[in-house]
């Protein structure tokens, strides 16, 4: 579904990643996994349209898009659900998932897809009329993660889902996720906790100083002896 | 000095606060989406003033029943001035865009002041109807039927722009592009048009406060410079990038203003910026702004 | 700045430079005629107007839009206290310091937040100063009999001459100092400098002070020029756009930039004046907005860029 071949992005005259290739077959859930500041949201943001790759290939579903406008890419079924929620704080509950239907497609079957994230988020429905700043760490997650799903995405993008949310909660979310995978939905995620990424998660890729430097079927990556010692060492939360 | 002198004095502040607001709540709305200010905002105003002045004096048209078709040259005045001048700029981080912007509508504000020596020579201009020295009387104060209808158009046009930004998608992409530009782009929003519209309706906000100036006060090509003080004043006043309450702190201005030539005369203009200043010192997210972190 | 270091080596400038001074210095004892000495001391008026911008709006990158109320403000000082009877020197350094005073009152408030809260703070100190001015002094100021009988043009000449000159070399001072590193690192990214251990605030502050100072200088010299004028034409939002519009279109940050502007800003004035009084502005006006979104650097950018084609043109012949 997704076929990203030897891209290259900076942030200036800052180079952030080198050759990076990829793929995301449908339905599947993959990881991005690595340390801070290795280059996994900046991969994300060039997914998105966020940052234009200079060398490299995009393709989405067949089509090439590396030069595509963002909102382009939201039409063709590409959906993010960022860093830090990312949501209107001044809006409501409500307005911001409408906000997440503003596509053509979104729009056609905004009460039905409003449905399907009320049953799926119930504290979301109870809350439609509140401001999304005021909400807690937890719902706002939630809150991010239905928005994404407004527009029937076909591939969902993640970025460090379980961030400041407590074990239980981010256990919640990956749970949300695995259902949203199972209706239909193609999973690309990055996140900081790589022992419950790669329990969800069918394959993954090691993203170190901008470089893939390692990937693979994710069960056998828990047991890989190198990322043990270096991702899963320390089980501190 | 008595009671009706003040309360007299108050309401023409009011009357020509509702202006303020008006003009402020467009910039205000540029600003909000765009994260740029356009120091020719006022030279909008004017232009729509002179619009007025144009269907009026050339085709004899009722300034009122002129307002729509003014506003909607500058509105298409506006999308011009965006795709040509500002849109190149929307590209660049955050400093250095605001500051291109204002050389940018600084470099306007030049250009559409001498255009405007040019066509309508440097005399003060002002449109007189056969009612324009109709007015009513209520508690003993004034109400010059212009400028009180100046007040209830103002009102009226803000009432629905905020039916427009509450209602409708489109507004409420305005609305979502104002908090969080990447994320609404993230929703499918395409932030150029939309900035555009906005800033072509900023335009025809200007245009409509400008209308209500031809008639009920003077233009002259100079005024532009003095609208957009009073519109940035306004701005900071309520905090930049709030749309509602620009329209209240306009109203309040002029208040202000108005109150205190009965104090200090010919030194009125300082109070604005003596308000400008403490709001800076003491308040930098204005009155009705969030706490700058 | 090292663009210049290119165009021009530092020996050959500091000659060029002493050259044209002690020719400008002769100019009044080569000619009488007025009209050529009145000119020059336009540019130099020019030059001051602009350079004085220059140090706060290129070098430090603090956008002013009021700087028309620092040159009204030297203007008016010196203009009351000379004709009052103090000696002229002290009422034209007053015209500086008051001139910083209100400087100050924006500065401080509006420089410890983004850079559109100062351009807001002196665009509305510009106007209002202006608009109170012209309500409370509407008259004309003019010169007591004895002054106008003992009125000199050469001493005016001379006057603006240095003054000028100073501003130029203050600038020049400034972009080979550790004051002008601070500035430009505040220019460039403030956040940065800031995390770099920059008191970004002080740095725009000092910028602020010399700026307004020698705008407030400037005004001063009209002032002291102008045998007649109204009170609140030295605060007219005009002087403001000629120092931008010189600035940019000369080559905002850079030494010579305001310079050479302000030299075509002038002569095209006197050009047009008869013909079409305000030309000048108009065609600035356009050049300016072709800067800001096409050619930041200016004049100067486009020569430095002339420059290097012929040099490779050349390379590319001789090969």
């Amino acid at each position: 579904m997704l076929e990203i071949e030897k891209i290259n992005v900076s942030y200036g005259d800052l180079q952030a990643l080198w050759d990076i290739s990829l793929k995301v077959g449908e339905k599947e859930i993959v990881a991005l996994i690595g340390p801070n500041g290795a280059g996994k949201t900046t991969t994300l943001k060039t997914i998105t349209g966020l940052l234009r790759p200079f060398g490299g290939e995009i393709k989405f579903l067949g089509i090439v898009m590396e030069k595509m406008a963002i909102h382009k890419r939201v039409e063709i079924g590409i959906s993010l659900v960022p860093e830090g929620r990312g949501l209107f704080p001044g809006m409501t509950v409500l307005e911001n998932l409408e906000m997440g239907a503003f596509t053509a497609k979104g729009r056609s079957c905004k009460d039905e897809t409003l449905e399907q994230v009320f049953e799926l988020f119930p504290i979301l429905k109870n809350r439609k009329k509140q401001a999304a700043g005021t909400l807690s760490g937890g719902e706002q997650q939630m809150l991010a993660i239905g928005r994404g799903l407004m527009s029937k995405p076909k591939l969902l993008l993640f970025d460090e889902p379980s961030w400041g949310l407590s074990p239980l909660l981010s256990k919640v979310i990956y749970e949300v996720i695995g259902q949203i995978n199972s209706s239909g939905v193609t999973i690309l995620l990055i996140e900081q906790n790589v022992r419950i990424a790669l329990e969800l998660a069918n394959r993954a890729y090691v993203v170190e100083n901008g470089r893939i430097v390692n990937q693979g079927n994710s069960r056998n990556m828990l047991n890989d002896q190198h990322i043990r010692e270096a991702y899963l060492g320390t089980e501190s939360v | 000095m008595n009671w009706q002198v003040f309360a007299q004095s108050l309401l023409f502040g009011i009357f020509v606060g509702g202006l303020y607001g008006l003009a402020a709540v467009g910039l205000s709305l540029v600003f909000g989406v765009m994260k740029m200010l356009n120091v020719a905002h006022g030279e909008l105003l004017m232009l729509g003033g002179y619009a007025t002045f144009w269907f009026f004096s050339l085709y004899h048209i009722d300034p009122f029943l002129s307002l729509l078709p003014s506003a909607f040259i500058l509105f298409l005045i506006g999308m011009g001035l965006y795709k040509g001048l500002f849109s190149p700029l929307a590209k660049l981080h955050e400093e250095v865009k605001i500051k291109n912007s204002l050389l940018i509508g600084f470099g306007l504000s030049l250009v559409f002041h001498n255009l405007a020596i040019r066509l309508w020579t440097a005399d003060e201009r002002s449109v007189s109807v056969l009612y324009s020295g109709w007015g009513f009387s209520l508690f003993g104060l004034r109400f010059p039927f212009i400028r009180f209808s100046g007040l209830v158009l103002a009102t009226i046009v803000i009432l629905a722009l905020h039916q427009f930004l509450t209602k409708t998608y489109f507004g409420k992409s305005i609305r979502a592009t104002t908090e969080n530009w990447e994320s609404a782009a993230l929703m499918g929003i395409n932030i150029e048009k939309t900035s555009m519209i906005s800033f072509a309706l900023g335009a025809t906000l200007a245009a409509m406060a400008g209308t209500i100036v031809s008639v009920g006060y003077a233009i002259h090509p100079a005024m532009g410079l003095e609208w957009t003080l009073k519109a940035l004043i306004v701005v900071v006043l309520a905090g930049l990038g709030n749309i509602g309450g620009a329209f209240a702190a306009g109203v309040l201005l002029g208040a202000v203003e108005s109150v205190s030539t009965l104090f200090v005369g010919p030194y009125m203009e300082v109070v604005g910026l003596v308000l400008f200043l403490l709001v800076l010192e003491l308040r930098p997210q204005g009155l009705f702004g969030k706490s700058i972190g | 700045m090292v663009e210049e270091e290119e165009l021009f080596s530092q020996r050959k400038i500091l000659f060029l430079s002493i050259v044209i001074a002690v020719f400008l210095a002769l100019v009044p004892l080569l000619t009488k005629r007025n009209d050529l000495i009145n000119i020059l001391i336009l540019i130099f008026l020019y030059i001051c107007l602009a350079q004085s911008w220059n140090i706060l709006g290129g070098y430090a990158g603090q956008v002013s839009l009021g700087h028309a109320a620092f040159f009204g403000l030297g203007a008016i000082t010196t203009r009351f206290l000379w004709v009052w009877g103090y000696p002229f020197f002290l009422a034209f350094l007053i015209g500086g310091v008051v001139a910083v005073f209100f400087a100050l009152i924006i500065g401080h408030p509006a420089l410890r937040l983004k850079g559109i809260y100062f351009a807001i703070g002196t665009l509305g100190l510009g106007q209002i100063l202006k608009i109170t001015i012209g309500n409370v002094l509407p008259t004309v100021a003019d010169l007591p009999g004895d002054y106008i009988a003992t009125y000199n043009l050469i001493p005016r000449y001379y006057l603006f001459l240095i003054l000028a000159g100073i501003t130029v070399a203050a600038v020049y001072w400034i972009s080979h100092s550790k004051l002008g590193l601070g500035m430009v690192a505040v220019r460039e990214d403030e956040e940065a400098a800031k995390a770099s251990g920059v008191n970004t605030f002080r740095q725009k502050m000092i910028a602020l002070v010399i700026s307004t100072f020698f705008a407030g200088l400037a005004g001063g010299a009209f002032a002291f020029y102008h045998v007649s004028y109204y009170h609140d034409l030295p605060f007219s939002p005009t002087w403001t756009f000629d120092a931008l519009l010189i600035t940019f279109v000369g080559g905002v940050g850079t030494i010579v930039g305001p310079v050479v502007g302000a030299f075509f800003y002038a002569i095209f004035k006197e050009l047009f004046v008869r013909t079409f009084p305000q030309l000048h502005v108009f065609i600035f006006g356009v050049l300016f907005i072709v800067v800001v979104l096409l050619l930041p650097g200016g004049l100067v950018e486009m020569a430095g860029r002339i420059r290097r084609l012929l040099t490779a043109k050349k390379a590319a012949t001789s090969t």
